[in-house]
């Protein structure tokens, strides 16, 4: 896997006259699984759309780097894969079918679509249920089959938009299980969430309210340099502050 | 083909296809429409009373007052030879009488002065030109088969080409046709694009290494084959059930109907970039369908439009799409026509898809 990161620089997002991302500044270099954590509407979102090149800043810059190289974005999208907040799936079609409708979005040869399926299915455990809809299919089951599309092409950065929002505990947990596993393998994993308690399970985390960073770092660095037992003592203080 | 195009194709039929409610809406509605429209929008008047008052031992009265009665438009009203004429109509016992001239008509005719009064309940005007026409075509065909003198004296006109019985399924199908595929394809293509922003999907297919055209292409060209499909479909119906004819040669309709839906799938997407959720697409859709089958030409004649609606016409795909038809289906398909009216349809895909290309590449920028 080639070594990815991304660095933003003062980014800033409006929508009319809403500022969705008031100048922030992140590092996605170091470490291997990102949080970006915030409550709804601070800006995780647009975040995502902007690193994934689905939005254009209104000021500041996203940059790209590939093996410590700068890149451009044209280098790096066919490795980057991004899985929206609602999982975007298509409620009428089966997971077989979701994951050959991919395999052409992405252009992958039969051998290695044979080879990704059949790992992802396995690893996901969703294999015994290859015909079902996704309409048919439970949350944590919906979110799983998301991400088994966005890994298809074996991309070498992934951003998840709040990948276990309305999913159960277990399920959440099986999820991040899994997520452990591409950090594994060197890939670099962007999440956001509003689960406070998903914070302490990424290597960085990076706190947006209101559009803008209130901490960065590792998690515990960032719980000890607030004097927070937890990640929500921060942003309510960061909110009465 | 592109196997990303393919793809495309494949996912599209298999959404549009597998909902056993969408497959009612597609294939089966056009049939009901067609149906209902075909019987519904008849002009077609019939069993219409007829009241003849004829002298006793007026031959030439009796033979035309049977014409009149076998020809299937009308019936025979119950009336008593005293009764007054107008009161009949009054009354609604009639809806048409028949006054021969005075000394009958054989008499007249053989004068050459077959000068005959018609009455007729003009309290539906279309009603009544229809009345009127039919009379004029059976008084015709009359005085056609008595030959001289008696034609002499019947002072008709009428010419009635390519739809002789003027059935009005003949002249009303083909445009139906046109309306329902330009229902299908604006629609479905407006609302299947809403849709997948709606849930989300867009992003992941935008967020993939595709370029717009490649995009646009696999979203769209699943519903020009859908909307060819339809149109055979529902051809098929106005042939078999209808009877209307297809004179002219199979590729001039096909060629004709596929650049239509061109035209009408761009349409449909560049709807489908202005609306936000598919009701808006829906309405969207509508709010231009509704002025183009109007201004089209399939129920009143566009010549009969004031001069802005004419211009306004000319903008208008499914005005030149109802001309090929009916000149295909009915008149065999003069060569001019066609090339005239495919020329102006292809000019007409060319700037709506590049119009939707660009939306297109707007809302994914």
């Amino acid at each position: 896997m080639p070594g990815f990161a991304i660095r933003t620089e003062g980014l800033k997002k409006n929508f009319g006259a809403v500022r969705a991302l008031r100048g922030v500044s992140f590092d996605f270099s170091e470490g291997l699984l990102h949080g970006l954590i915030g409550s709804n509407g601070a800006g995780k979102t647009t975040t995502m759309r902007l690193l994934a090149g689905l939005l254009k800043p209104s000021a500041g810059s996203v940059r790209y780097s590939l093996d410590g190289r700068p890149a451009e974005f044209a280098q790096v999208r066919p490795g980057l894969a991004y899985m929206p907040q609602q999982a975007s799936l298509y409620p009428d079609l089966s997971i077989d079918e979701h994951l050959q409708f991919f395999r052409a979005l992405y252009r992958l040869d039969a051998a290695t679509y044979a080879r990704r399926s059949k790992e992802l299915l396995g690893i996901t455990r969703l294999d015994k249920f290859r015909e079902r809809r996704a309409g048919q299919l439970s949350g944590g089951m919906y979110k799983k089959l998301g991400l088994m599309c966005a890994l298809l092409q074996s991309p070498s950065v992934l951003l998840l938009d709040e990948p276990t929002n309305g999913v159960d505990p277990i399920s959440r947990r099986e999820f991040w299980e899994l997520l452990y596993a591409l950090a594994a393998d060197k890939i670099l994993v962007i999440v956001s969430t509003a689960y406070m308690d998903e914070a302490e399970r990424c290597s960085r985390v990076h706190l947006l309210d209101a559009g803008a960073l209130l901490a960065s770092g590792e998690p515990r660095a960032v719980l000890k340099e607030r004097g927070a037992a937890n990640f929500e003592e921060i942003f309510i203080k960061g909110a009465n502050g | 083909m592109n196997p990303t195009l393919k793809a495309f194709i494949k996912k599209e039929l298999i959404q549009t296809l597998r909902d056993v409610r969408m497959r009612v809406l597609l294939f089966g509605a056009p049939i009901l429409q067609l149906t209902i429209f075909g019987l519904a929008l008849s002009s077609e008047i019939k069993n219409v009373k007829l009241a003849v008052f004829s002298q006793p031992g007026d031959t030439a009265a009796v033979r035309l007052a049977d014409d009149f009665y076998s020809s299937g438009w009308f019936k025979p009203a119950a009336f008593s030879p005293g009764e007054d004429p107008f009161e009949l109509i009054g009354s609604g016992r009639a809806d048409a009488v028949l006054l021969m001239p005075p000394g009958g008509l054989s008499r007249a005719a053989g004068r050459g002065e077959g000068k005959m009064q018609l009455l007729v309940d003009a309290s539906n005007a279309t009603k009544a030109r229809v009345v009127e026409a039919y009379a004029k075509t059976i008084t015709a065909r009359a005085a056609a088969a008595y030959g001289a003198p008696a034609a002499q004296g019947l002072s008709f006109d009428v010419r009635v080409l390519y739809n002789p019985a003027m059935e009005s399924a003949l002249f009303l199908v083909p445009g139906v046709v046109g309306m329902l595929i330009c229902l299908v394809t604006i629609i479905l293509t407006a609302m299947s694009l809403t849709r997948e922003r709606e849930l989300g999907t867009f992003e992941t297919i935008v967020s993939a290494p595709l370029s717009d055209g490649e995009i646009l292409l696999g979203k769209t060209l699943p519903f020009v084959l859908l909307g060819l499909v339809v149109f055979s479909l529902v051809l098929t119906v106005a042939h078999l059930a209808f009877g209307v004819p297809v004179r002219g040669p199979l590729w001039q309709l096909f060629l004709a109907a596929f650049v239509f839906i061109i035209t009408t799938v761009s349409v449909g997407t560049s709807i489908s970039t202005l609306a936000r959720n598919q009701q808006q697409a829906m309405l969207g859709g509508f709010m231009f369908l509704f002025p183009a089958i109007l201004m089209s030409g399939i129920m009143y004649p566009v010549e009969n439009m004031p001069p802005s609606i004419i211009a306004a016409a000319y903008l208008d795909p499914l005005m030149y799409f109802m001309r090929l038809l009916r000149s295909i289906m009915l008149k065999g398909g003069d060569p001019h026509v066609f090339w005239t009216n495919v020329g102006a349809l292809a000019l007409m895909a060319v700037v709506a898809a590049g119009v939707a290309y660009n939306r297109f590449r707007q809302t994914l920028n």
